[in-house]
């Protein structure tokens, strides 16, 4: 620990920290362009330049490249390094345009604040200044190039962090130039932090630009919807819309980081077909008097048939107050339910969330510190994009980063990839299982494990089975293993066998973890709140007997449950009565009979639970309501004189379900944390709204002795010979339920196609960019395929599309026989 | 240029060299060519040959001269294979042509150089890093050392010995920047050569992150005789006390005899342009030169006597560099001179740092502002300021460009004035 002299204060900092971390540490903040934290220091810009009056290393030195060591006396005031710094500023504004008035950058420009406080204001240099071309980078990012202060951290972001090649930096001396090749739109789903990490106003946020500055907007933190991760966003809103959105650092989460999906996932809370006002078959009511009519004939309904005549529905995207909401009111009127997850992956989430253990629970973060990795039927980039950059920082250091999954993986690093089909995971997992119970004695697990260990197959007939085994060599001898494993596609019996597998390792020696990847930003909480008896399936049979007459579906899209759509409408015909709730406009919405706006989670405080089992809080961003821009009349600027917000004649959807439930609207407020100590016992300890810790709290998830090495086995039965399993999957953009809403992420969603293997295609007579046409129960689908040698053989893999849903099989997982798929054009 | 040193001083770089080819591995052999590594692979351990090389005071001849010995002995023991040894003959020093001369006149030489460089960092791999426009010097290279390996001086067990050693010629993009050491090492890795800071310093993390020891052209070519002859025949080749060995001098400007010398090192400036470059040219009248290269400061008539070499030259607060001599007469401008000197540098700065980048095209304006008469007063303490501020860049690169600014700024402040007041450059004739 050294002890070092700054500005003439004393302080010990922990061995490699660097000098400019150190006067951090004691609140003096040395200017910086080129130093960040996630990046590393390469002392480019030289703005850091502090002087070392005494000490191991003397005179002006850049504070980013050294590192505290005893006896350094450092002053970052001294006038030769003030004077030096000043210089650097000069060099730097030579070029610089000078734009801020129209430059969005403008206020929190990190530029323009050290040229100010650094007090340099005339231009001596009377050379002409050098200029750029500009180019088009896609719809997520403007491009500035005049204003470049060659910082170099673009580059490095988006080549080295992130891994992605198509923005570099090229030409020497005074012309560097960072940009692509050829103007296009940026490969990285990640591109969006170029708009947070460049120190001024080369890339700045397009979908945003000329709608203010950083001042006019409400800016508040927020916890990201958009798949299970849970990663801190900064949101801007102005004029009752969300404007943009920045990543905000999060040490367990994120990072300084977040995807494409992540930013720009917000328009649905603008959007002008969002239900801004109440419902009743068909008619405009008020809020409350609409609430009013559905508790009402809910009552009648469950006066004829009783209260099971009824049941209540959430979703993954539901607040941790709605889930628990919906619990205490289905239990305290008996009603049924509730589904809170209608995912087809829910079993799957259900059996991961009661697999994982306090010791075996990892971070975002703390996968980038592990050494080998096992991503077992995930798809990172797709669905949980935030992974892959965790991942790549775990390779960087050294990691082996291993991919078992039947679709073509693509990750921005070196991995290896086994493409198992989806029935042999299960024989590929059990390889590795075996292979640690041979090298550990089985005598601590108990009779249980053994049996249930005995029970898989050896999987020695998988393709590349040596290689799996020689896996377990690598992960054995690893110091930190981490099994990621997906829930979205998975067979039912690997999520557990994941369990079995991190848990063996761990009795092993490694310290193992295990990170699973779920579909919802609540996944974790539904799982925990539901009623375990019926699954959404069951409820629709329900229905379809007549057993179900009413139905409460609390921001929740039924058409996104896997369920064929031509059924479900007739379920839903059936139903005397649908109360939806929701601040969406979706095929739930628009079949409800009563229609229950709600807000946002922009809008009103929601706790979520995300992936790792870590409860955290987004607090409001702003009050909602119509944005002004279709209140105000065209008036420029917007005016609304008002006493009401229009538009905003709602509340949460738990205020909502509390009436529902029957509780009085002016009725004392309600102790929401009591209430979800009281719905399930991990939830007991949650810190009041106002301490809530700014990376949540992990769940207490407690040894769950009893659960563990009892994975069901499934038996797959014998293959059949012609048949191909079609998996409908997730991609970056397009597939998740409020992004694919987005406006702005549109133009990256790709048009949808079929990858197969060519093998499989050759059998089949196809070849690439044929149209095929598929029966399945949501009767033919016709495509474009894509020859895919990256992946498994005998499947089939669509990317869903979330608009398209309807002309796509709904199942994620179905076995087809190879008669069902066929060219197109023959038809034709 | 193209006749042999007509001199009595012994060649021993250029003793092969003829007058009308290139020395063939016959010629080189005939001389005692390659038994300097036979002997070195018989009887010497990498830690003699270090030894030998540093009792020989050997200084990098590529212009920094660090110590040749010394950068061998900082491969550590235990440091992990494959090591690298890298010829830098990306020679793109303004006014330096020395490498080229050598590669033309003795091939051999340097390979037989390579390889002792190699035997004592324990190095199995070894590439020339050359300069593009010695594509001829590069086809020359790789003929000669697909000879050598014919020969049994290359490839696996050289001479019977469990010693392997290969050499790749490569070819550089073009830039200056290139030369600089570890900046060439990110080139040779396919990334953009930019600096890199040590530590760790090559020699422990190089290329692809392994040992890699890089020596200029020259310096490798001192080793074959040094190993032959010894320590002190090499130190007493050398004029002066502190220096050692031979000197490749180029000469070149307003000279009567333009070209590339082998003297003793310590010779003094006024032998090497009065005797060996025939005199100053018609009419001209010693004025200043650059005594090695473009980052070196101006020699001026007080020094017209020093012995050239690296400790002299540093007495006074100059450098030999690369011992290129550009000779000016009383004709040149001082400030042009400069101006086309920052011309270059602001061209060739790889765009890394502020400093560099910005700084050396500040000062390229502000000279061809002076030149063009339209300099003011101010301009002389902003140059000032610009030329302390470029020592805090990221390599040496910028402090280099300083250099012949803070000679112009030191020795021809009056000339600068000149332009100032009389608003035009006093020695072009005023149209």
């Amino acid at each position: 620990m050294p002890k070092l002299i700054i500005d003439e204060r004393e302080i010990t900092v922990p061995e490699g920290t660097k000098v400019i971390d150190a006067a951090e540490r004691m609140g003096i903040m040395i200017p910086r362009f080129c130093y960040h934290p996630a990046l590393g220091a390469v002392g480019a810009c030289r703005v850091c330049a502090v002087n070392c009056l005494d000490g191991p290393i003397k005179g002006i030195q850049m504070s980013c490249m050294i590192d505290a060591q005893d006896g350094m006396k450092v002053s970052t005031t001294d006038a030769e390094a003030v004077d030096f710094r000043k210089h650097v500023i000069e060099w730097l504004m030579l070029h610089h345009p000078h734009d801020c008035p129209v430059c969005d950058e403008g206020g929190h420009c990190l530029l323009q604040d050290l040229t100010v406080s650094g007090g340099h204001g005339v231009r001596r240099f009377q050379g002409p200044k050098r200029t750029h071309t500009d180019q088009h980078l896609g719809p997520l990012v403007r491009h500035e190039m005049n204003r470049c202060i060659q910082c170099y951290r673009c580059v490095r972001y988006y080549q080295e962090f992130t891994g992605y090649e198509d923005l570099g930096v090229m030409q020497i001396g005074s012309r560097v130039y960072y940009g692509r090749y050829r103007p296009g739109t940026l490969e990285s789903p990640f591109s969006g932090n170029l708009i947070d990490i460049c120190p001024t106003g080369v890339y700045t946020d397009k979908p945003s630009r000329y709608r203010g500055r950083r001042w006019d907007f409400e800016r508040r933190p927020a916890v990201c919807l958009h798949c299970a991760l849970g990663c801190h966003v900064t949101v801007s809103a102005r004029y009752r819309e969300v404007v943009r959105q920045e990543a905000r650092f999060s040490e367990s989460i994120n990072g300084h980081f977040i995807c494409d999906r992540g930013r720009y996932g917000f328009p649905y809370v603008n959007l002008p077909q969002r239900p801004r006002s109440a419902r009743v078959d068909g008619t405009e009511t008020g809020w409350e008097a609409a609430l009013k009519t559905a508790g009402e004939r809910l009552e009648s309904v469950a006066w004829k048939t009783g209260p099971q005549g009824i049941a209540v529905v959430g979703s993954a995207r539901c607040g941790l107050e709605t889930q628990g909401m919906l619990k205490r009111v289905a239990d305290a009127k008996g009603w049924q339910g509730p589904v809170l997850d209608i995912d087809p992956a829910a079993a799957n989430v259900r059996t991961a969330v009661s697999r994982l253990d306090s010791d075996l629970q990892v971070s975002l973060r703390e996968i980038e510190t592990a050494d080998c990795i096992v991503v077992v039927s995930a798809d990172p980039l797709n669905e949980a994009p935030m992974l892959a950059p965790a991942l790549r920082q775990a390779r960087r250091n050294g990691a082996r980063v291993t991919v078992i999954d039947p679709r073509p993986a693509s990750l921005p690093f070196q991995f290896d990839h086994f493409p198992v089909a989806p029935d042999d995971l299960a024989a590929a997992m059990a390889i590795l299982i075996r292979k640690c119970a041979e090298k550990e004695p089985l005598s601590e697990l108990g009779k249980t494990a053994v049996r249930s260990i005995e029970a898989v197959s050896d999987g020695a007939d998988i393709p590349d089975a040596d290689g799996l085994a020689a896996l377990y060599d690598d992960l054995h001898n690893s110091r930190r293993p981490v099994i990621v494993c997906g829930t979205h596609t998975a067979p039912p019996e690997i999520p557990g066998m994941a369990a079995d597998l991190a848990l063996l390792l761990r009795i092993a020696g490694p310290r193992a973890g295990l990170f699973y990847v779920m579909p919802g930003p609540n996944s974790f909480g539904a799982a925990l709140l539901s009623d375990p008896a019926p699954s959404f399936g069951d409820l629709v049979s329900a229905i379809e007997k007549g057993e179900i007459k009413a139905l409460v579906v609390a921001e929740s899209d039924l058409f996104g449950s896997g369920i064929d759509w031509d059924r479900l409408r007739n379920a839903m015909n059936k139903l005397e009565l649908l109360v939806t709730l929701d601040y969406i406009d979706s095929p739930t919405t628009r079949a409800a009979h009563i229609l229950i706006p709600t807000l946002t989670s922009y809008e009103t405080p929601s706790l979520l639970i995300n992936n790792e089992g870590r409860v955290q809080q987004s607090p409001a961003a702003f009050r909602g309501g119509d944005p002004i821009a279709r209140t105000g009349g065209g008036d420029h600027p917007p005016r609304a004189f008002r006493r009401d917000i229009p538009g905003r004649e709602m509340g949460a959807a738990w205020t909502a379900l509390l009436t529902l439930g029957g509780r009085d609207p002016g009725s004392a407020p309600v102790n929401l944390t009591a209430w979800l100590g009281e719905a399930h016992p991990a939830l007991t300890s949650l810190p009041e709204a106002s301490d809530f810790p700014p990376d949540g709290v992990r769940l207490p998830l407690a040894e769950n002795a009893v659960e563990r090495f009892q994975t069901d086995r499934f038996s797959h039965g014998e293959k059949e010979e012609d048949a191909l399993t079609l998996l409908v999957v997730d991609r970056t953009f397009g597939t998740e339920e409020l992004s694919s809403l987005s406006s702005i992420l549109k133009e990256l969603t790709p048009s949808p196609f079929i990858h197969i293997h060519p093998e499989d295609a050759a059998e089949l007579g196809l070849s690439e960019g044929d149209a095929v046409g598929i029966d399945s129960e949501a009767g033919t689908t016709v495509l474009p395929i894509n020859l895919t040698p990256e992946m498994a053989r005998g499947v089939l893999v669509i990317p869903r599309r979330r608009d398209l849903d309807d002309r796509l099989p709904q199942e994620r997982r179905t076995v087809l026989s190879k008669t069902a798929i066929r060219k197109a054009t023959e038809d034709a | 240029m193209a006749e042999t040193t007509d001199t009595a001083y012994p060649q021993v770089l250029f003793a092969n060299r003829k007058l009308d080819r290139i020395a063939a591995i016959d010629d080189y052999r005939k001389n005692g060519g390659y038994e300097a590594i036979e002997t070195v692979l018989k009887t010497f351990s990498p830690k003699d040959v270090q030894k030998l090389i540093q009792d020989s005071n050997l200084l990098g001849r590529g212009g920094a001269a660090f110590p040749a010995g010394m950068k061998l002995q900082t491969v550590a023991d235990d440091a992990p294979f494959p090591r690298y040894i890298v010829c830098n003959a990306d020679e793109m020093e303004p006014g330096t042509f020395k490498d080229r001369v050598l590669l033309h006149a003795d091939p051999h030489l340097l390979i037989e150089g390579m390889l002792i460089d190699a035997y004592s960092a324990r190095a199995e791999k070894g590439i020339v890093f050359i300069r593009p426009e010695y594509e001829n010097a590069a086809r020359i290279l790789e003929r000669e050392v697909a000879i050598a390996e014919k020969a049994g001086f290359l490839g696996k067990n050289i001479l019977g010995s469990d010693f392997n050693f290969s050499i790749d010629v490569h070819r550089s993009g073009g830039r200056y920047i290139c030369g600089e050491v570890t900046a060439q090492l990110n080139a040779l890795e396919g990334k953009r050569p930019n600096p890199r800071k040590p530590p760790p310093y090559p020699t422990e993390f190089g290329l692809w992150g392994k040992p890699t020891v890089t020596q200029n052209v020259e310096t490798l070519c001192c080793m074959p005789p040094i190993l032959r002859n010894g320590a002190q025949w090499f130190k007493d080749l050398a004029l002066t006390e502190t220096g050692a060995g031979t000197k490749l001098y180029g000469i070149s400007g307003r000279v009567k005899k333009p070209g590339c010398f082998e003297l003793p090192m310590g010779v003094r400036l006024s032998e090497i342009i009065d005797e060996h470059a025939g005199g100053m040219a018609e009419g001209s009248e010693f004025k200043a030169c650059l005594p090695g290269g473009a980052s070196t400061r101006y020699l001026t008539r007080e020094h017209y006597d020093i012995p050239m070499d690296f400790e002299s030259l540093k007495a006074v607060g100059m450098r030999l560099g690369t011992a290129a001599i550009m000779v000016f007469d009383q004709s040149d401008c001082m400030v042009g001179v400069t101006h086309n000197l920052m011309e270059f540098f602001a061209r060739e700065s790889c765009g890394w740092c502020t400093p560099c980048r910005e700084g050396i095209p500040y000062i390229k304006d502000i000279l061809w502002r002076i030149e063009n008469g339209l300099g003011e007063e101010r301009f002389v303490p902003m140059l000032e300021r610009e030329c302390r501020h470029l020592w805090n860049a990221y390599c040496a690169f910028a402090p280099g460009a300083a250099a012949p600014l803070e000679g112009l700024l030191n020795d021809f402040q009056d000339e600068v004035l000149d332009h100032i007041r009389e608003k035009k450059c006093p020695f072009k004739a005023s149209v």
